[in-house]
């Protein structure tokens, strides 16, 4: 005996229920339950439908998906940080790296001229911040619009607009405007400060505009469903 | 896999010593199979080892999204039954990752027998 939609469809609600957010996931874990039922009704015909779920997802143990969910951002997050790495190496190689090259020197210059003056580059830092901070803002609320428009989360989707683990690109431009003190600095720290900067800004770039611009691409790339499912809406 | 005892049939089941092999276990499968779903893994090494090997859900699915996220998997959708189904399948980098891995394992039982059962010669 195989499942009817309706069955399906209460497994879908089921996974929500208990906290399996994402479209992707949820797909998974309900062919699973449903393969699992429906093995179950092999051997014990009688058995209803409600009884054969509980017996199931007594399976996955007391923590029911909390596991699977968590492993599976876990996975993504690193999937994500890849994209990101991936993307940051094309602008260290030729032909982007002579623009990347130049951007540090420009940078490294407009230091020198303003050592007396290290509010300039102070305001540097924080403007990277603060341009992040709108940046992930606007993005966030994009995509709460759209996921409002199909009612279908997507895991990847969530990390690459906006919940992604982004700590460090806050914390580490405070850190240096912060340690910036008003001395003559070394060239050479004064070139790494320039490369920093540079590193940053490409990175705020890469998450803010480049990867969000691709993001249909890597969402169909990891998630064959996701043609199915936008396209049937 | 080598010993069927009913003795030890019970600590069998969720022995530790299996929990480091569950990847290069999956891969064998797919390697052998071509592409599966999760439900299906679970059932095949059941069958193969007449259950004295259960794969938890709990520990097969977060093993296949990690493999998925390392490039070694790539996954397939169909509609069947009324329902959306994942297959995974090695890719490249993943079949050649399979033999690595085996040969490791091979060579992982190799020593484990001669430390366990060592021959008098």
């Amino acid at each position: 005996m195989k499942l009817s939609a309706e069955q399906i469809e209460r497994l879908y609600q089921f996974t929500r229920q208990h906290y399996v957010e994402y479209y992707d996931l949820q797909t998974e874990l309900v062919d699973h339950l449903a393969n699992a039922i429906e093995e179950q009704w092999q051997q014990n015909p009688k058995l209803s439908f409600e009884e054969a779920l509980q017996i199931e997802f007594k399976k996955f143990g007391v923590f029911g998906f909390m596991d699977v969910v968590e492993q599976r951002q876990s996975a993504l997050n690193k999937k994500y940080n890849k994209l990101v790495l991936n993307e940051l190496k094309t602008f260290f190689s030729v032909p982007k790296i002579i623009g990347t090259i130049s951007a540090v020197g420009i940078v490294f210059y407009l230091m020198k001229q303003l050592q007396g003056e290290f509010w300039a580059v102070q305001c540097l830092f924080f403007g990277l911040i603060i341009s992040y901070i709108v940046g992930m803002v606007f993005l966030m609320r994009r995509n709460k619009k759209r996921n409002k428009q199909n009612g279908k989360k997507w895991l990847l989707k969530e990390i690459i607009f906006g919940y992604s683990s982004s700590a460090g690109l806050i914390n580490l431009p405070i850190q240096f405007a912060l340690h910036l003190k008003g001395e003559n600095y070394h060239d050479g720290l004064l070139l790494l400060f320039s490369f920093l900067l540079i590193v940053l800004g490409l990175t705020e770039y890469i998450m803010l505009v480049l990867i969000p611009s691709k993001a249909e691409n890597f969402l169909k790339e990891t998630y064959p469903e996701y043609q199915i499912s936008v396209g049937s809406l | 896999m080598y010993i069927c005892s009913d003795v030890n049939r019970f600590s069998m089941k969720n022995s530790q010593l299996y929990k480091g092999s569950l990847t290069t276990i999956v891969m064998k499968l797919l390697e052998e199979n071509g592409r599966m779903y999760g439900y299906e893994i679970t059932q095949k090494v059941k069958e193969i080892t007449k259950g004295e090997l259960k794969i938890t859900e709990g520990a097969l699915y977060p093993a296949l999204h990690k493999l998925e996220a390392e490039g070694v998997l790539e996954v397939e959708i169909e509609n069947v039954d009324n329902r959306l189904r994942k297959y995974y399948k090695l890719t490249e980098k993943g079949t050649s990752e399979t033999i690595n891995r085996l040969a490791e394992l091979e060579e992982f039982i190799k020593n484990m027998q001669s430390i366990v059962n060592p021959k008098l010669t």
